[in-house]
Formats: structure tokens, sequence, C-alpha cells
């Protein structure tokens, strides 16, 4: 292969003291893909995404971040490396306005960029620009995760990791983001989405892996999400 | 009955440690016995915090609050009365005219620790973390203002003097096996369970319907019983005393010893009491010379930098104290330690 | 109303200067606190340090006397936080605050073996006492250091307040302080902004000890312990969760203490403490996660 994956994982295994969460996970998401991750829960998604961003340690294996090792890097480290993490439950700060929310995410910014350090949030979603003076806290639900997306993008970075972003949001809010994730995968930059919502990623994106008791059981195509049958038996293989 | 495994060891590993330390105590020479002594004493002063904050997992500065109640009525009641009527002016008729035995001294310090500890753990016990620690601390600052002040009570800000030496090797060593076994018999009875297991987990407790007001107020009052006891002990061995010596120092130098030990064992609190009062015996007498293998002499008031130093040591470098906060087993307990 | 007839403007201006030296205190403190969730019981010596800084030096010009001051309390503050608190990250709060217990230990033996050379306890700074005259303000006697605390803490709070929410570091701090592990996961640098924090602590301490030295320039082992244990109070009970609550906390302790004291009768003041506690532990039980801290549940239950 050419060029080395955005993101690799090599036979990885992640372990809680002596349990095994994640078992010899493989996989590769390329330059501007869109690569989902699903599974039932406690399969281990969000285990995966703990260690890429290093708040786990990585018992066997590698991941690398444009051909380079992330072993023992800080979470902060990696942060800087590249990799944004939208994570679960979107921890925005509640008792700070918009705009703050906004610069916390351009602490991992690499390099200064031209013209409005927020705009890469802005032009995703212009309702943070318009309520950028309001405190984070009182904005809805669909609002707070298109925060925490923009607080993600502003550090621009090459990959962004969203742990269920759909998770407790009103449909309308996540066709939004849904939506949000094709025009953030055509500005350049490469998605690993974990979901609950199998069949919405499966269409959206370029592979759906299938992970199940720490292991991964399936690759699907958008042309499967049509496929109900074969995304349930993915789910039941055991 | 059926005993639990590990029963055996948990009451007999420290007890054994006390009756060796109380019978080296009597080997030793009379300018040494009373390092040993007040390591007895501080085994159980450490015991009876144990009860408290190692089994609630709460935080408490107050217990010494208990000791020093425990010590000044054991002191105050056993001045003998022709003394008393002397030096101690101007407490109330009643205290001024009876005194007691030292036994009776004893307990009278047992029940106004538990007493005291019953009356203020009945508000206190609804708060935990930081605001129980504080709010106990305020009973600690409290206690030893008025002790100071109120010369009706006791000798104020003065030296309380010509209190009996009662507490020689075999009181101090009974006195620190009766600590250990209260707070044994504590520990394995469902009460006492019930509360370590609310200090896991408060939620998961609440839930099965456990009281954590209730348990915690029974171990505070435990606790408070064996402090004043503790108190009764240290005002026996010292033979006089002052507020200052039952105050934040006395506090602050338990719980060292409790966390240095392992703040979640029986085990931790006396081999933490005893760990730390024998390295405070041995810088004592390292300031004035000591012969290992050859003399040495540190500097004077060093022993409070090199005791200091070594606490702060252990716990960075040993969070969880010298036990690991678990209690002595019987097979391959040495090996186990870590 | 007697109580508030026995309050005169000297006692009232003398609680807004213990107020102020006492929330200086309380957000060098609660600033640690914040980013570290450790309460620092050696803050006092830290204070202390500054103080014997102050009496050693007092032969230089004052302006070089207090920046020795600053320079050493600084310094003590980022080696405690690099050989002490660094270490202890990961440990449990019962565990940090012993420590720090042995540290306040440790640095007051230290002070008593240097102070003992000349065989005297005690030094005296007094190149920077004449702050302590007093000045007639409207036929009220007030000192001039009383002045100079409350402006200095004005001074101090503003700056701070437009360093957090101004700032980037600023708004990494508040952030780190508001939830570290998310703040990490965004890029915030921790030793950065640790790093800041215990420097700011520090410079508060260095402030505060040249404002206890004028007031009592007779410096001891001891010095400033008192004010740490009760700082310490104030800042659980005004709420330690948040910074400008754990500062109020510390203002009102120092403040409600000096008014406490004048209202009460001459021969009761002995049993100033036991009031000032009493009612410390009336306010913990009505408001346990402090008394400034509305409609939230503070830190204070995870401790």
């Amino acid at each position: 292969m050419p060029e080395a994956a955005a993101l690799e994982l090599d036979g990885v295994d992640i372990r809680y003291g002596s349990v095994t969460a994640v078992r010899e996970l493989t996989l590769r998401v390329g330059r501007s893909e869109i690569v989902g991750l699903i599974g039932p829960n406690g399969a281990g998604k969000s285990t995966t995404l703990h260690a890429i961003m290093g708040l786990l340690p990585v018992h066997q294996g590698e991941i690398r971040l444009n051909g380079q090792p992330l072993r023992r890097r800080s979470a902060e480290s990696i942060a800087r490396a590249g990799i944004a993490l939208v994570p679960e439950g979107r921890r925005i700060f509640g008792d700070f306005t918009v705009e703050e929310n906004l610069r916390l995410g351009l602490a991992a910014r690499r390099r200064a960029y031209m013209g409005d350090p927020l705009a890469p949030a802005f032009e995703l979603f212009p309702i943070l620009q318009e309520f950028r003076r309001r405190q984070a806290g009182v904005l809805s639900g669909g609002q707070q995760q298109q925060l925490a997306i923009g607080r993600a993008l502003v550090s621009r970075p090459d990959i962004l990791l969203l742990d269920e972003p759909s998770l407790g949001l009103a449909p309308l809010a996540v066709d939004g983001i849904f939506k949000a994730f094709t025009e953030i995968r055509e500005l350049g930059t490469t998605i690993l989405l974990i979901e609950q919502r199998a069949q919405r990623t499966v269409a959206l994106a370029n592979r759906t892996h299938v992970l199940v008791g720490g292991e991964l059981r399936m690759t699907l195509g958008p042309g499967d999400a049509e496929n109900t049958q074969k995304i349930i038996a993915a789910y039941l293989a055991t | 009955m059926r005993r639990p495994p590990g029963a055996v060891t948990e009451l007999l590993g420290p007890a054994l440690l006390v009756i060796l330390v109380g019978v080296v105590g009597t080997t030793a020479s009379a300018s040494n016995e009373g390092y040993f002594l007040n390591a007895l004493v501080s085994v159980a002063i450490v015991v009876a915090i144990y009860v408290f904050v190692g089994i609630s997992g709460v935080l408490s500065f107050g217990q010494i609050s208990f000791v020093a109640l425990g010590a000044f009525a054991a002191g105050v009641m056993t001045v003998p009365v022709e003394s008393k009527k002397g030096v101690l002016t101007s407490i109330f008729p009643l205290l001024r005219d009876h005194s007691i035995g030292n036994v009776p001294s004893l307990l009278l310090a047992a029940a106004l620790g538990g007493v005291f500890a019953f009356l203020v753990g009945l508000p206190l016990m609804r708060l935990s973390g930081l605001a129980a620690g504080i709010a106990t601390f305020a009973v600690l600052e409290i206690t030893h203002n008025v002790l100071r002040e109120w010369t009706k009570i006791g000798p104020g800000a003065t030296t309380l003097a010509l209190v009996p030496e009662t507490t020689g090797a075999l009181q101090a060593t009974l006195g620190a096996l009766v600590a250990i076994t209260v707070a044994f018999l504590y520990q394995r009875s469902r009460r006492g369970r019930l509360l370590r297991a609310s200090r896991e987990d408060p939620a998961v407790a609440r839930s099965v319907g456990v009281n954590i007001h209730l348990e915690r107020l029974l171990a505070f009052t435990v606790s408070g019983a064996l402090a004043g006891f503790a108190g009764g002990l240290y005002v026996h061995l010292l033979g006089s005393i002052t507020t200052e010596q039952v105050y934040l120092e006395l506090t602050f130098l338990t719980l060292a010893m409790l966390v240095v030990g392992g703040l979640t064992s029986l085990w931790g609190a006396v081999v933490g009491a005893l760990a730390v009062s024998g390295l405070d015996s041995f810088l004592s007498r390292a300031e004035s010379g000591v012969h290992v293998v050859f003399t040495f002499t540190l500097p004077q008031g060093t022993r409070l930098v090199f005791l200091a130093a070594i606490m702060a040591l252990v716990l960075i470098l040993r969070p969880s104290g010298l036990t690991g906060g678990r209690e002595l087993r019987l097979r391959w307990s040495l090996r186990r330690w870590r | 109303m007697t109580i508030l007839a026995s309050i005169d403007l000297q006692t009232l201006g003398d609680a807004f200067g213990q107020g102020a030296i006492y929330a200086l205190m309380a957000v060098g403190i609660g600033l640690v606190f914040g980013v570290l969730r450790l309460v620092n019981f050696a803050y006092g010596q830290l204070i202390m340090a500054g103080a014997y800084t102050l009496a050693y030096t007092s032969g230089w010009p004052v302006a070089a006397s207090i920046v020795s001051c600053f320079a050493v309390v600084v310094a003590l503050s980022l080696a405690m936080d690099r050989l002490v608190f660094r270490p202890l990250r990961s440990s449990s709060p019962a565990v940090m605050l012993v420590t720090t217990f042995a540290i306040a230990f440790l640095l007051q033996a230290v002070a008593l073996i240097i102070d003992l050379r000349d065989g005297q306890l005690g030094q005296v700074a007094s190149s920077i006492a004449p702050l302590n005259q007093a000045v007639s303000v409207g036929g009220v006697d007030v000192r001039k250091v009383t002045f100079v605390a409350v402006g200095v803490a004005v001074g101090a709070l503003i700056t701070l307040a437009l360093v957090l929410t101004r700032t980037t570091i600023g708004l990494h701090t508040r952030a780190a302080a508001s939830d570290f592990r998310t703040a990490r996961l965004l890029g915030v640098r921790a030793n950065r902004v640790i790093a800041f924090a215990v420097v700011v602590s520090g410079l508060l301490a260095g402030a505060v000890a040249v404002l206890l030295t004028v007031q009592n320039p007779f410096v001891q082992p001891d010095f400033a312990l008192e004010d740490t244990i009760i700082v310490l109070v104030g800042v659980v009970v005004g709420g330690i969760d948040r910074l400008w609550t754990a500062t109020l906390g510390g203002f009102a302790i120092g403040f409600v203490s000096v008014i406490v004291n004048a209202a009460l009768p001459t021969d009761k003041t002995v049993f100033l403490p036991s009031v000032v506690y009493a009612l410390v532990i009336v306010v913990l039980l009505l408001r346990p996660a402090g008394l400034f801290a509305w409609g939230r549940r503070a830190a204070v239950e995870r401790v």
C-alpha cells in the first residue's frame, strides 16, 4: 500500500486487569474516510477509543497515526498529535460560554491558521456563532452535541473520533449531525464513528466494522445498509 | 460456631505484637521503658481512631477531643483529694472533694468519651468528606478551647500535675489489648461489616437498607469511648498533662500513624502506631547519641525533620501504607505484606 | 442590638483587613485544590518561609527584601509540587492531606533548626514594620497595613479574575478545575496548568507573608499556622469546589472572627474559638456543600 493509513490498529489487545476487553483488533482508517464501529453494549467500542486516546494502556499490538506509533503517549499529547475525540456524553463545560468551550478545542491545534480560529465550527454549525456568548449548559442536547463536535474540529485534527454522538438526541438533531459528518469528510477530515444506530452508520460510512465481545466479527459496506438481516446476524454472532 | 478464615490472625497478630512490645519494654532500662509505654498508648489511640476513620472511611480530626476529655477526666478525678484543694482551686466542689481509683478513672474516661462522641455524632454523622473533616476539627477546637479556658472543670491553661502514674508495662499492654479486642469484635460484627460495606459503596449500602447515619454514629461512639479510655491511659502514663498535649500535634501525629500503617486495617493501625513511635524514639535517642555498631549523634532538632521526612516518603512511595491496608493473614503473611 | 453597638468603624476596618488577607490565602489554597483535588495543609509554611526571608533580609532595601520573599516562596511552592504533589496525583484525598501535614511539620522543623542557630527563638522583620503605624481617618485610627491589605487583596483578585477569564492559560486552568480528564483530552497540558496554579498560589502566599509580617514582625516557626487552619476551615465552609465560593469563605471567616471578637464581652473573648467553630458546625450542617454554593452538589462529597 503506497500511503500509510491515517489511523491503524494492528493486533491490539486491551485489558482491564486480567480481563481482556478487546482482542487482536486490527483496523485501518484511510484518509478522508468515515469508518464505522458498531456492536452491542460492552463490545469494547468505547474501550477502543479510550485506548487510541491513551487513556487505557495497550497490552499488545500497536496503534499508529500516519505511520507513527502512539505507544505510551499521554492523552494530551495524542490530542495535540492530531486526533480529536468527541467523548460520550459530550462533556461540554456547562458553566462556560459557547465560545470558551470552542476556544478550549484550540489547545490541541498544531499551528495557527489565517482568519477566525473558530471558523471550522461556525461554518459547519452557524448556530454556535449566533449563541457564542451563551452559557453552554443552557443549549439543547443537539446544540450541545454540535458544540462538542465543533470544539473537536477547531483543532483541525487529522482524525475525528466520535463516541456515540447520537445518543439521547431527538430524531431531527440526529439528522443534523449525520449530515455534518458527510460535510466533515468532504473537508478532508477522517472519521472513526462509534454508534448504536447501526443502519444509519452502515449507510454513511465507507466501511463499518461490527465489534462483538471484543473481537471484530464482520465488515459491512454501504450496500449492506438495507440488509437488516445481515446486521442483526452480525450482532448476534458470539 | 465456625469462624471465618483469617479471624484468628486478624486478632492474634496485633495482640501478639503488642504483648511482645510490652514484654521487651519491661526488660528495657528505666530510661528507655517510657518509649515502649508511649508506643503502647499510641496503639490504643490509633486503634480508637481506626474504629471510626478506618472502618467508615469518613475523615475525622476530632477523635483527639475524646482523648483529651478522657485524659482530663481521669486525671482530675485521680489527683488525691488533699492535693486537689491546693492545685485545682477553682473547680466545682463536687470534683474537688472526690477522687476515684485507677481502674474506675479509666472506665469513667471511656464512658465520657463515648457519651461525648455520641452527642457530637448525632448531628455530625450526617456529613461526609471534607465537610465531616472540618466539622470534627471544629469539635477538637471547641474541646481544646473549653478545657483550656474553663477552670471550673480542670486546670485550665496550667499543667495538671500529681496524677498517679499507674500506666506501667502491664496497664499499657492490657490497655492496648483492650482497644484492639474491642476494635476486632466491632469490625467482625454484623454492624461493623455493614459500615465497611457502606465505605466501599454508600449508594449500594443505602439501597439495601443500611442506615449509614446510624452505623456511622455507632462507630463514632465506640471510637469515642476507646479514645477516652486511651486518654485515661495516657494521663496515667504522663503523670502531668496540659491541654496542648492532646491537641493539634497529637491529632496529626496519630492520623499520620494510621495512614502510614494502612488506613483500612486494624493491623495497619497497630503497625503504624508502633513503627512511627519506634522511629520517633530511635530519633530521640539519636539526638542524645546512640550506639549502633558505632556511636553517632544527630544534631538537636533534627528528630522532627527526619520523622516528618520519613513519614512523607512512606506516603509518597506507599500510599496504601506499610501493610497495604490489609489484615494480617496466617499463610505467607510476611511475604504477602505488599 | 447590643452586638452592633459594640462594633465601631475601627473594628470594621480590622475585619475587612483580616478578611482580605484570608481571602488571598483562600484563593491560594482553592486554586491548587481546583486542579489537583489536594488540600494543601502546608500552605502556611510557604508563608512562614516568606516571613523568615523578610526577617533575614531586614537589612536590605525594602523592595529587594520583598522580591526575595516572593522568590523564595514561589520556588518552594514549585518544589513542593514537583517532589510531593506530583507523585501523589493518583492517591486518595486522605493520603494527600496527611502527606501535606508531614510536609508542614517538616518545614516547621527545618525552620526551627535554622532559627535556633543564634540560640534564640524568633526573628524580627523590622524593615517593613513602619506600615503597621496607624493613620487617622475621620477620627478613627486605622493601621496603614489595613488599607494595604484590602488594596492588595482587591487588586490581586481582580487581576486573577481577568487572567482566568481573558487568557488562554486561565481558560485552561478553569477547564482543568472543572473536568481535568476532558481538558486533557482536548489537549490542555496538565503540567502547565498545574504549574500555573502552583506559581499563582505561591505568589499569593508571598503577598500574604508580607502583609502578615507587617502586622506581626516577630517571626517564629509556627508563623501563619493558625491562620492557615482557620482559612482551610473557611474555604470548606464557603465551598471548596469553586474558587469564588472558597474565596468568600476565607473572607467570611476572617471578617466574622474579628466581629465576634469585638462583640463578645471582654471576659469572654477567650472563648472566641468556641463561638467561631460552633458557627462553623452550624453552617456545615445546614449547607454541607458550602455556604455560598447554590444549587449544586459539591466535590466535598467525593473526598
